[in-house]
């Protein structure tokens, strides 16, 4: 069975409008962001209290919001997971002055007493001291920033070619930007697993984008007067089965993740989602363009030919 | 015989290796020594990795992670300058003590901060003798300054106060051990944390009383029995004798007074007749009203002062201070040597953790939560099973496609699949490594990157069959040209994860281990076991075409 017998779409044909979309899509994250005050961080990250709770019973958030609300103001409370599972988030609005688990402890207690006929059944607490958050945003940013070089580095080695790394580069960036888009978009808060998603997809957006620049510098040897644009579709095209299925079962795996993956994996599996999609596109409608665009500057410039172009790649 | 040796994975699969490179030696079929050693390695992980979940009759190989056994994970400062405090409160003790002992008289002797005091006014004709006794007492740890005639600066040295402060943690370490072996719990880490070297980490898996097990880490459980000189309803009422000024030996401790909301005010000499560390055990029991109390029984050396002490203040109150707040102030009735008790208004439960947490000794300082996180057990179940629901999910998604899509090949990168997780789960086990719920995602990329790989070779070999190559011609092409493209994918992805892998413990770090493992299981499996098989149907037969 084939999906495709032997492909020949006009990938490279219009890519500046895709291009142009990309930036409209990074530029509207960038406007949600500043709009909404800045990236919305989560507790591990923002210091803070967080709780869920489970009763016997569907709980009434209403009662539970008066019992909450004696403890500590501003509380935001919603249903958590599956109703059926009978829990509730309760992120606190302020840590409070003093021990830092003394405001969740008192929230607890309050729950407990007031809500006597329906007993809470379990808890589970994530509380984080301003120091700590700090501490992890700090390394979070470090080792992101670093983990990009390193991948960086690996490009450039490589690929000998410059543009082809620069490329790469570029795509790693617009990947990275466009999923923090999204996330913004759907309202994500930046967690730990957050963070952890946006690495790995990182690797797997160069990993494709190396994959179809492989097959790119292959032909290029071998069919020196084929011009650019042509050799980079065709390219496209003898590993869009690759593309496709590949990408697409990755997708779907992550895509089971986001779906029953849990409460806790949903953002994870919700990065990797969009992440997979804009990596298997920008390798397209990003990395390529960028080459063919280089090419053909170079053979705009005075002494350039377009044999000497390609000889540059 | 080396330690690595003893462990029958180990030694099995050594011994597999050998035999395999005898019969290789012999026979000179290398189809046969391949599968020899794929299956018996194979087979270690199998081993190693079973069970690997809890089953009634034994545990899980595989350790899974707070987030999925439920459990507290706290991260605690140790507020070390509670102990350069006591430092320099015992330096000025000492001075004080020596000076009136040698008949120096001086205006002053008292803290300035967390590492220095000062000694002022020392009467002119024996500023010799206070500066000898200065540098008598206060060595190379110390450093003395005189800025003018008859007035000292002591402070501590730099490297001391790093000393007195990583003491003070590595003791906070200690104690907790004890304490958290009284809670009982299986596998508990208690580590030195972060990079400011005054954090503690604490993790207890599987502890369901997280507000027990908290309180039972958290009290400092600073015990002090001094002599009470006075009591009063405000602090102000206790130091009118004194014209409002509190002398050099005593202190003001506050305790719960018999009607709730009205607090007492104790006066109290400042040294203790006997401290925490003088206690050899203590346990919750009931006094002649069957009220809980905690009983202890001292150590000789804290025996011997105590009944020196109690003979001689017979008739006079003893106050039972307890991290600062005065717990009850018996009077003494009679000498005491050995033992004591302790009461107050305890319930239950609280003498039972009193007792344990003065059998623990107590926490040279004072400990802030600076992190805590607590699951449910319920909830880490949850977790489990919307992980192996995703994880399935995406396997049996996988399969039927890779079967309709490649036919018979599709059942080779099945297998080659298997393989990938039964080799992830066995070194996940064999290292102890631990499972987060993050992990099962990790577990998740990997198929993902497994059948990325299957793809990338099938693919390959699909074109060079079009290309009119012969089928054996076609799958060694295929594996070979896309080797170096394998490798890259699996470099990208291991360089993230060595990344992760820095975010230290935690969910994060489950992440990334089963990242590494995973991709590194991937190369042997979807490659060398996928081309075996390969290899190995095709055998020595003519074929004409291939089921891809």
């Amino acid at each position: 069975m084939e999906i495709l017998k032997n492909p020949n779409f006009d990938f490279l044909g219009k890519t500046r409008y895709f291009v142009a979309a990309s930036l409209a899509i990074i530029l509207g994250g960038f406007l949600l962001m500043s709009r909404s005050g800045g990236v919305r961080y989560g507790v591990e990250f923002s210091g803070g209290t967080q709780l869920v709770v489970k009763f016997q019973q569907a709980p009434a958030v209403d009662l539970i919001r008066t019992a909450v609300e004696a403890q500590s103001q501003g509380a935001v409370i919603q249903t958590y997971d599956d109703p059926k599972k009978n829990q509730v988030l309760i992120r606190l609005g302020e840590t409070g002055e003093g021990e830092l688990t003394q405001t969740a402890d008192r929230v607890l207690a309050s729950l407990r007493t007031a809500y006597a006929q329906n007993p809470v059944v379990e808890s589970s607490s994530e509380i984080v001291g301003p120091i700590v958050g700090a501490e992890l945003r700090r390394k979070a940013v470090q080792l992101t920033v670093l983990g990009l070089l390193f991948q960086l580095v690996y490009i450039a080695i490589r690929f000998k070619g410059a543009i082809w790394g620069a490329a790469a580069t570029v795509a790693v960036f617009h990947d990275v930007l466009v999923t923090f888009a999204f996330l913004a978009f759907f309202k994500y808060e930046i967690t730990l697993n957050v963070i952890a998603a946006l690495l790995t997809l990182v690797g797997y957006s160069v990993n494709d984008t190396i994959v179809i620049f492989d097959r790119a510098r292959e032909n290029l040897r071998q069919k020196r007067k084929d011009p650019l644009t042509k050799i980079l579709n065709d390219s496209l095209n003898q590993t869009l089965t690759r593309t496709i299925i590949s990408n697409g079962t990755t997708f779907l795996s992550v895509l089971g993740l986001y779906l029953f993956g849990g409460e806790v994996l949903r953002s994870f599996g919700f990065t990797m989602v969009v992440g997979i999609l804009v990596g298997t596109y920008s390798t397209i409608y990003i990395a390529s363009p960028i080459v063919i665009w280089w090419g053909g500057y170079r053979k705009k410039t005075p002494g350039g030919t377009g044999a000497a172009a390609k000889a540059a790649l | 015989m080396p330690e690595a040796l003893q462990n029958p994975i180990v030694l099995w699969f050594v011994l597999s290796v050998a035999l395999a490179g005898l019969a290789y030696a012999f026979l000179r079929r290398e189809l046969l020594v391949k599968g020899t050693l794929y299956g018996s390695f194979l087979l270690a992980c199998l081993v190693a990795a079973w069970p690997p979940y809890e089953t009634p009759d034994q545990p899980g190989k595989i350790r899974l992670g707070l987030d999925l056994r439920g459990g507290i994970h706290l991260v605690l400062q140790v507020v070390t300058d509670d102990a350069l405090n006591a430092t320099i409160d015992d330096a000025v003790q000492t001075t004080r003590d020596q000076a009136g002992r040698k008949g120096i008289a001086f205006a002053s002797c008292q803290r300035i901060d967390a590492t220095s005091f000062s000694l002022e006014g020392v009467e002119p004709a024996r500023v010799k003798d206070g500066r000898d006794l200065l540098r008598d007492y206060f060595r190379a740890e110390w450093e003395i300054r005189e800025p003018s005639e008859g007035r000292f600066l002591v402070k501590m040295t730099d490297p001391f106060v790093r000393i007195v402060k990583d003491r003070t943690v590595k003791e906070a370490i200690k104690t907790l051990e004890r304490r958290v072996n009284q809670l009982g719990v299986a596998e508990p880490v208690i580590a030195e944390h972060g990079s400011a070297g005054d954090q503690i980490l604490v993790q207890l898996p599987g502890v369901t009383d997280v507000e027990q097990a908290k309180r039972v880490i958290k009290t400092t459980a600073q015990l002090a029995l001094k002599l009470v000189e006075d009591q009063a309803p405000s602090r102000e009422a206790l130091l009118q004798s004194f014209q409002g000024k509190l002398p050099d030996n005593m202190e003001v401790v506050q305790g719960a007074g018999d009607t709730p909301g009205q607090p007492v005010f104790y006066l109290v000499r400042r040294e203790a007749v006997i401290t925490g560390r003088d206690l050899k055990n203590a346990r919750a029991g009931v006094d002649q009203n069957n009220q809980p109390d905690v009983q202890f029984t001292l150590n000789p050396q804290g025996a011997e002062k105590f009944k020196r002490e109690t003979g001689r203040n017979i008739g006079r109150r003893l106050a039972i201070i307890l991290d600062g707040s005065v717990a009850s102030a018996p009077t003494i009735q009679s000498q005491i040597s050995h033992d004591g008790v302790i009461t107050g208004r305890f319930t239950v439960q609280e003498a039972d953790e009193l007792s344990k947490v003065l059998r623990a000794g107590a926490l040279p300082a004072t400990l802030r939560y600076l992190q805590e996180l607590t699951v449910g057990a319920s909830l880490g179940k949850d977790s489990i099973r919307s992980g192996v629901l995703a994880s399935s999910a995406a396997m049996a998604f996988i399969t039927i496609f890779m079967l309709v899509y490649y036919r018979l090949s599709g059942l080779n990168a099945v297998v080659a699949l298997a393989a990938n997780l039964l080799i992830l789960l066995g070194a996940m086990a064999y290292s102890g490594a631990t499972l987060t719920l993050p992990g099962i995602a990790g577990i998740i990329l990997t198929i993902g990157v497994g059948v990325d790989t299957n793809v990338l070779v099938f693919e390959r070999i699909r074109e060079e069959l079009r290309h009119g190559k012969t089928v054996r011609a076609a799958i060694t092409n295929g594996f070979e040209r896309v080797w170096i493209t394998i490798l890259d994918t699996h470099a990208t992805a291991l360089i993230a994860a060595a990344f992760l892998f820095q975010f230290g413990t935690g969910p994060i770090k489950g992440f990334a281990v089963t990242l590494v493992w995973g991709l590194v299981a991937n190369i042997f499996a979807s490659y060398f076991v996928s081309q075996f098989l390969f290899e190995w149907v095709l055998g020595k037969r003519h074929v004409d075409s291939l089921s891809i």
